[in-house]
């Protein structure tokens, strides 16, 4: 088949702004992305510079965007993106500062792995152990998904927090801490929790963006597995995030229902007087239009002070508090 | 077991004894949005199911779905909660449960999906639903509004139903992340191009807006973490929208419509202004299909919809 590949060049040394280059291969039908850009630079123009390594979906050196979707070249078939007009456009990974036409800087991605000592720190490390460390099949089941990570970063140039926040340690990082905290073996498992708490665990914004994950590591289910260590653990209780799950974890005990404007209050602090009046334009706006009513605004804030519901309860809420005490939920 | 009667069990009694079965029936889940902060949202959907000649009947017992929070705090308990949902379908007869919410979508079929494929999670259910003599028996389905639409009423049906056609009105599609991933839960249709809101939209006479935001999230789960980072993605999202072309937007998740028509205003600053307004889908399709738009609530959004509507001459 004919591909026309539109590929984005530039190069940081002596570009200022980028350009595009279409460059006409023909490959056969069952060739990858990665290859018909190898068919092109071996044919046409040996300067496009692209990472690539294994050719086998191992290594996890090139994931670009392919017709605006991030993926792994490798992994992608040219029949299964081709355009009608024969076109794949080929991109560098967004989130990340281009360096010389599909390559990019992958110094935050890394620099945010490193922060977490991605190795095992065992509690006796300087004893003498006369045997192996050995784990059982069931607590290493748990790391098997996690460890097939390639540290790609398709799910960091996926992630939309980073896009705009570029603090947020991002999925694969988050998914390599809990490889760590769940593994029996480490001794850190406090300092670990507490780390990636401090490196902004609670921006996830529950996207699922990284569900594309090309190795099915699903670092989405690993944030919310550490969110529950760090709950479980009690670190860093008194952050938004911790305070935003617990006081709607209460409010639908409580209620039956998820009460907003006291998760509103409840994350925010009761008592943060400068956050409330942040968030104060945008509640009086809602009100306003009648989105809100004044009582159900002044409710969120006063009800929980008197142990009362801050919404009316749902029909036999006594059965929801059942399930909640049934499980032991910890609420705020 | 509680003696509580509820008005959905009055309902469906009154209907066996007159016997008639004329609409077709279903479970409905409003969610907690929809009866807080959008009540215009529950409003439109009851208006426009009466126009699509359908019989919602609400499940009120119901709780939270969970809201994609809870899971942060425990493994099980949103999987509980929707199972004692389910339950309450299943006993009503109505097996067949529609949402008009992203997240409820995504959530509770992600608990649906683990109660079915694991017998040790139906069992651990139904162990606490047992207590208070309720029973899952793994019947029910859950499904969008949306998906409904398209599925039971069939865009051609739509398209012949619509009396107030949208002239051509440019909406972008913004679909909220989980009515389409993780894919494996949803699955109804592609979760990196979905087009059923653009069919939707072209059914009703408008012209949908393509654009890269369509699929990406709007920040709601994260606003209250850090409310910059919803008001950024939601500025990068609806520059993009405005940028080619659109008018207005429409979406079937509530959280989306908050996060949407809240925070366009504080992210102008760094996107500049798109003041896009944000239709939830019931609205738009029940003002095309000839409810009064007096009776949709579309003063309740914060950036008025009726400004464009009257614009293309839509309302006077």
């Amino acid at each position: 088949m004919a591909v026309k590949l539109d590929i984005f060049r530039f190069d940081e040394a002596t570009d200022t702004i980028p350009h595009r280059q279409i460059v006409e291969v023909d490959v056969p039908d069952k060739t990858t992305v990665l290859d018909a850009l190898e068919a092109a630079k071996a044919e046409i123009d040996g300067s496009i510079s692209f990472r690539r390594s294994c050719r086998s979906a191992i290594c996890g050196s090139c994931s670009m965007n392919i017709n605006g979707v991030t993926g792994l070249a490798c992994k992608t078939n040219c029949s299964d993106v081709v355009k009608a007009d024969g076109t794949i456009a080929v991109d560098p990974m967004p989130n990340f500062q281009p360096m010389k036409d599909l390559v990019v800087h992958m110094d935050p991605f890394w620099d945010k792995y490193s922060r977490l000592k991605p190795y095992l720190q065992p509690a006796d490390k300087d004893s003498d152990h006369a045997t192996e460390r050995r784990v059982s099949p069931e607590d290493m089941q748990k790391l098997v998904d996690v460890a097939n990570c390639i540290m790609c970063a398709t799910c960091y140039a996926l992630c939309p927090v980073i896009s705009v926040d570029p603090a947020f340690a991002g999925p694969a990082a988050i998914a390599y801490a809990y490889r760590f905290i769940e593994d029996v073996r480490d001794g850190k498992r406090d300092q670990r929790i507490a780390q990636i708490s401090e490196d902004y665990l609670w921006l996830c914004a529950h996207c699922y963006a990284c569900s594309y994950c090309p190795k099915h590591v699903d670092p989405n289910d690993r944030i919310i597995d550490v969110k529950r260590a760090a709950v479980r653990d009690k670190v860093m209780m008194d952050e938004r995030g911790p305070r935003h799950a617990l006081t709607v974890s209460k409010t639908i005990k409580q209620t039956g229902m998820l009460a907003e404007t006291e998760v509103v209050l409840g994350t925010v602090g009761r008592f943060n007087i400068v956050a409330q009046l942040k968030a104060l334009p945008l509640g009086l706006r809602m009100v306003s239009r009648g989105k809100l009513t004044p009582f159900e605004m002044a409710a969120g804030g006063t009800a929980p002070l008197l142990g009362l519901p801050s919404i009316k309860p749902i029909p036999k809420v006594n059965e929801v508090t059942a399930i909640f005490d049934a499980l032991e939920v910890p609420t705020i | 077991m509680s003696a509580t009667i509820l008005p959905e069990e009055r309902a469906l009694d009154s209907h066996r004894m007159s016997h008639s079965r004329e609409s077709k029936r279903y479970g409905f889940f409003p969610g907690c949005v929809a009866k807080e902060s959008c009540k215009e949202l529950f409003n439109s959907t009851m208006l426009l199911a009466d126009k699509l000649g359908i019989e919602l009947i609400e499940l009120t017992a119901a709780s939270c779905c969970g809201a994609s929070v809870v899971n942060d705090v425990n493994r099980d308990v949103a999987r509980v909660l929707n199972a004692r949902t389910y339950a309450q379908a299943e006993a009503l007869g109505l097996d067949d449960v529609i949402t008009i919410c992203s997240t409820c979508t995504g959530h509770m079929r992600a608990a649906n999906k683990e109660l079915l494929e694991s017998e040790e999670r139906m069992d651990q259910a139904n162990a606490i639903l047992g207590k208070f003599g309720a029973k899952y028996k793994g019947s029910v389905m859950v499904r969008h509004l949306l998906w409904l639409l398209i599925d039971d009423i069939g865009l051609d049906n739509l398209r012949k139903m619509v009396v107030r056609p949208l002239n051509g009105l440019k909406v972008a599609p913004f679909y909220g992340c989980h009515i389409i991933r993780p894919e494996k839960v949803n699955g109804w249709e592609s979760a990196r191009n979905p087009h059923s809101l653009e069919d939707v939209i072209d059914a009703l006479g408008g012209e949908p807006v393509e654009y890269a935001g369509k699929t990406r999230c709007c920040g709601f789960h994260v606003q209250l973490e850090k409310e910059d980072i919803a008001a950024n993605m939601v500025g990068q999202n609806m520059r993009m929208a405005k940028d080619n072309g659109a008018e207005a937007v429409i979406t079937p998740c509530p959280l989306c419509h908050l996060a949407l028509d809240g925070y366009q205003k504080d992210a102008a600053a760094r996107w500049g202004r798109t003041d896009l307004p944000t239709f939830h889908l019931p609205q738009l399709v029940a003002f095309a299909l000839g409810v009064e738009p007096e009776k949709l609530g579309l003063n309740k959004h914060l950036i008025d919809p009726r400004t464009i509507m009257v614009e293309r001459e839509l309302i006077s």
